[in-house]
């Protein structure tokens, strides 16, 4: 069978998995489970490098790896990387690391087979691939009855909204007669059922990347869950959510030609939503959870615009939320929740703080880091697809968004706050430089991956 | 290369000094002493080769993101020229008065190095992308600047600065992005007579209008400016009125006039009444004052409204005279402060009531302060007198409302009034009571406002030294607004 060796990525995570669950029985070390589980994540991610693209269809026809999915699975895996080389410098607080290393690397593998799939059947499967391990992440200290509301609160509503999308795709093969999206792009899916199977789709996949009105379970999830476990669930899984939803888009919006402007109103809401529910938040993941909502507005402002453009500039948008995203809530989970923790970071750590401050300038959407030119994209696609109001919508509410990623860095650099240290940790060190590096500088290749997310989707 | 090292010199040096070991912060000081001295140093180089005549040189450029048609894309003339001067020296100066800073001094001289590249990139930039890149990059360092060295508001100071700013600045993104899908490129030069429909321009210009009038700034978007200044340490207000507030007219003269030439026209009768009310409301604000650095920053807000009158005027002489005006402000307003800064530094005070009777007490400084209020209120032979009288003959010439040029003309008097009032209050008189005993300027203080006052004598008594480079460049423009 060809193709088998395409996916050396995904055995990699796969094994990477059972590896991390035993490391520790040989290396008798707190955190050996996780940098075991960096080094395979960190392989998958040369790998698909390696690979590169390649057209072909596999088994069949329900996997492909084209451009998007290359880019997407290589940063996944990257990202995935990083954040377990921060978790084997740091662990999970009192709890062990080595089942959420295995849940972080199985939770990516679903994500890098979402953006492979080219049928609806393995897609969902990879969903749930990918979202199973967030809800035990979610709930990762067991002891801790708001962990365990919030944990179950997310699960309740994502499985109800995978039964909903679920029952979306029952339609598209109704219709279709075929879960293959070549299947469905033969048979367009127009008129009212056309409709009603898009919007329900697509309400399950609003849900999952945390879009607003179906948001409701990320603040009190977030604000229930580790810091750790916040940082790698708001952001992996989401990426994976944004090239999917740019695939389906791509491929249910000739026959729904109204689903863009669902899509806008799910967009205008979320940024609404997001960045005035962010402002009054004193505990940094309900912030972040929020201002996530926000992110996601402006990741689906750049769908609403329908073209190949929109699309390339919702992935690279979710690519430029996704880093700074990450590193500010793995630097909650060193130096603790509350907006007052950050208090007085800049004397005990200053690299520390200075590296926050590219992260939340990032997120503002302030030059030269990478969140401006992700901007730049999103709204150059919008306004050419002509829809000024939203993007004036837009451009308010990051400066709204300035008002509460500020406080954050005011608390920082200009409130007094404890002397005490957290002891130094080289690897979460170099995770965080790293981010803060990405951060900086991928905006000067904004050409490169502007590229290779505009092939066709 | 030259302009690139002009922009990229001082970041090199902030992120070395920004490593300097805490307890070493003499290596930091020296470090910024020097990157900015030799940035002064390669200012002049090009100064010295520049050709009056031709129309952008030193051109760099390269290809950054293709699909968009972004590029690496620097240049100068003879607007840029004079700006670019200013914000070399006035960095180099920013630095050597800050000589005794002793909190946290390796971050301090590291944000006054990474604002010299935003102010540097922002006069050099010639496409949109690479502008806004460094317009929003002053915004960091002037941020912390203002919110760890500043006064007891700085945190409320430094956030309004910031947010107000930002507001005005993504506004004129979407003018950005308007104009890219419009004509296809990012490149500024590429934008110049390209004969834009009229009511695109008129709200692309909109657009740009707020990114713009906020950092002039002009009435009534300027209420963050008398926060920012009062608050900021010496330093930051040096460079915050000196170069900051000239990226804002900057802006007009380089982009809005000569790429939306027809809605520059529409917009000159409603931009004149502001710069009027500007000029006027600005002078009214200062007579108020009681704090010294208050005062300069309300007349800030008045002398920038003459800039705005030249520039709506959109007439040879109109224009020469805004950049005038924006050399010599910056000129005069970095000595006010530098000044005021000094005898804060002695007295610990700013107030007016307090500060009495310099010319006995401090005669160096008291005859420094002096001189420096005399350009400020445009004295002929001093380099104020140039711009103001060039912007007023520039807009009676031209066709916007005479009466906003009258009430502009009325805001001439009333800056030799309170200026004036300003200087028999404080300089004249017995010395008082916090004045009594303080020593004079030191040399160093002495040679950072030297090289400021002879620029103000060069300028105000041989108009051609700063004209000459400007003249061409305008006519440029004035020759596209003529032909929309």
């Amino acid at each position: 069978m060809t193709g088998v060796g395409w996916f050396i990525p995904e055995y990699l995570l796969l094994a990477g998995a059972l590896v991390a669950l035993f490391a520790e029985r040989i290396f008798r070390r707190e955190g050996a489970g996780a940098a075991a589980g960096a080094a395979f994540a960190a392989a998958a991610a040369i790998a698909a490098v390696a690979i590169g693209v390649r057209p072909a269809a596999f088994v069949g026809g329900v996997l492909e790896l084209d451009q998007v999915a290359v880019t997407v699975r290589v940063v996944l895996a990257a990202l995935a990387a990083v954040y377990l080389l921060w978790l084997s410098g740091r662990g999970m607080g009192p709890e062990r690391s080595r089942e959420a290393t295995a849940l972080v690397l199985l939770a990516t593998l679903g994500g890098m087979l979402m953006v492979a799939s080219r049928d609806l059947m393995v897609l969902f499967i990879s969903i749930e691939l990918a979202t199973m391990p967030a809800y035990v992440l979610m709930g990762y200290r067991r002891d801790d009855a708001r962990t365990l509301e919030g944990a179950l609160k997310y699960f309740l509503l994502s499985m109800t909204t995978s039964l909903v999308m679920l029952y979306g795709f029952s339609f598209l093969f109704g219709i279709s007669g075929s879960t293959s999206y070549a299947g469905i792009a033969a048979a367009p899916s127009a008129g009212l059922l056309g409709g009603f199977a898009a919007v329900f789709v697509f309400v399950g996949l609003f849900a999952k990347i945390s879009a607003a009105p179906f948001h409701y379970w990320a603040p009190d999830a977030y604000a229930g869950a580790p810091a750790a476990s916040v940082a790698f669930v708001s952001t992996v899984p989401k990426l994976a959510g944004a090239a999917v939803m740019a695939r389906l888009a791509a491929l249910l919006t000739p026959g729904v030609t109204a689903l863009p402007t669902v899509i806008a109103i799910a967009s205008l809401a979320s940024m609404l939503l997001g960045n005035l529910a962010a402002y009054p938040q004193s505990d940094v993941r309900r912030l972040m959870a929020y201002s996530g909502v926000a992110h996601t507005g402006y990741m689906l402002l750049a769908l609403s615009a329908g073209t190949p453009a929109g699309n390339a500039a919702a992935i690279l948008y979710t690519i430029a939320y996704a880093v700074p995203s990450m590193a500010i809530m793995l630097i909650a989970a060193e130096e603790g929740t509350s907006v007052d923790d950050f208090a007085g970071l800049v004397a005990r750590r200053p690299a520390v703080a200075w590296a926050a401050v590219v992260f939340l300038l990032s997120l503002v959407g302030v030059p030269p880091m990478v969140g401006m030119f992700g901007k730049l994209v999103v709204f150059t696609a919008t306004l050419g697809a002509g829809r000024l109001a939203l993007v004036l919508v837009a451009v308010v509410m990051s400066v709204v968004s300035a008002g509460y990623y500020f406080r954050i860095i005011r608390a920082a650099f200009f409130a007094e706050g404890r002397a005490e240290r957290i002891a130094f940790s080289l690897p979460a060190g170099i995770a965080v430089g790293m981010l803060a590096l990405v951060t900086l500088a991928l905006g000067a290749f904004t050409g490169p991956l502007l590229k290779v997310l505009t092939s066709a989707l | 290369m030259l302009l690139s090292a002009i922009v990229f010199l001082p970041l090199i040096g902030a992120i070395v000094a920004a490593l300097v070991p805490k307890d070493r912060a003499g290596i930091a000081r020296w470090l910024a002493t020097v990157v900015t001295a030799v940035d002064v140093v390669l200012v002049i180089f090009v100064v010295l080769r520049f050709d009056v005549g031709a129309g952008m040189q030193f051109v760099e450029r390269a290809v950054w993101v293709p699909q968009l048609g972004i590029s690496y894309h620097l240049g100068v003339d003879g607007i840029s020229i004079t700006m670019l001067l200013l914000s070399a020296l006035l960095s180099l100066i920013a630095v050597v008065a800050s000589w005794k800073m002793d909190t946290k001094p390796t971050t301090y001289f590291a944000m006054l190095l990474l604002l010299e590249v935003g102010m540097n990139g922002v006069f050099l930039a010639l496409d949109f992308v690479l502008f806004y890149v460094f317009w929003e990059l002053v915004l960091v360092p002037m941020y912390f600047l203002i919110g760890t060295w500043g006064g007891p508001r700085k945190e409320y100071a430094s956030i309004k600065f910031f947010l107000y700013t930002l507001f005005g600045s993504v506004f004129m993104l979407v003018g950005i992005i308007a104009l890219y899908l419009q004509t296809g490129t990012f490149d500024m030069t590429a934008m110049i007579g390209l004969g834009l429909p009229a009511t695109f321009q008129w709200w692309v210009f909109a657009a740009f209008f707020l990114g713009f009038a906020v950092k002039v700034p002009i009435v009534p978007l300027h209420t963050w400016l008398p926060d920012a200044h009062v608050e900021a340490p010496t330093a930051a207000s040096v460079l915050l009125a000196g170069i900051l507030l000239k990226m804002g007219t900057y802006g007009f003269i380089r982009i809005a006039l000569p790429i939306l030439p027809h809605a520059a026209k529409q917009w000159a009768p409603f931009i004149t009444a502001l710069a009027a009310i500007s000029i006027v409301y600005g002078a009214a604000l200062a007579f108020a004052q009681t704090d010294l650095k208050k005062l300069v920053a309300y007349s800030s807000v008045s002398h920038m409204g003459f800039v705005m009158l030249g520039i709506a005027s959109g007439t040879v002489e109109g224009l020469n005279g805004a950049l005038a005006v924006m050399f010599s402000h910056g000129v005069v307003t970095g000595m006010l402060f530098l000044i005021v800064g000094m005898v804060y530094d002695r007295t610990h005070t700013r107030m007016i009531e307090d500060v009495s009777g310099l010319s006995s007490q401090v005669p160096v400084a008291g005859g420094l302060l002096a001189f420096a209020s005399f350009a400020s209120l445009g004295l002929p032979g001093l380099s104020g007198f140039v711009g103001e009288f060039l912007t007023l003959l520039g807009a009676w010439k031209s066709t916007v409302p005479a009466g906003w040029v009258v009430l502009a003309a009325v805001g001439v008097l009333l800056a030799a009034a309170y200026t004036l009032w300003m200087v028999q209050r404080v300089v004249l008189g017995t010395p008082s009571h916090a004045v009594a005993d303080i020593p004079d300027l030191s040399v160093r203080e002495i040679a950072i406002l030297v090289p400021l006052v002879a620029l103000t004598l060069t300028v105000g008594l041989y108009w051609n030294s700063l004209l000459r480079f400007t003249d061409p460049a305008v006519a440029r423009i004035v020759a596209l607004l003529a032909g929309a």
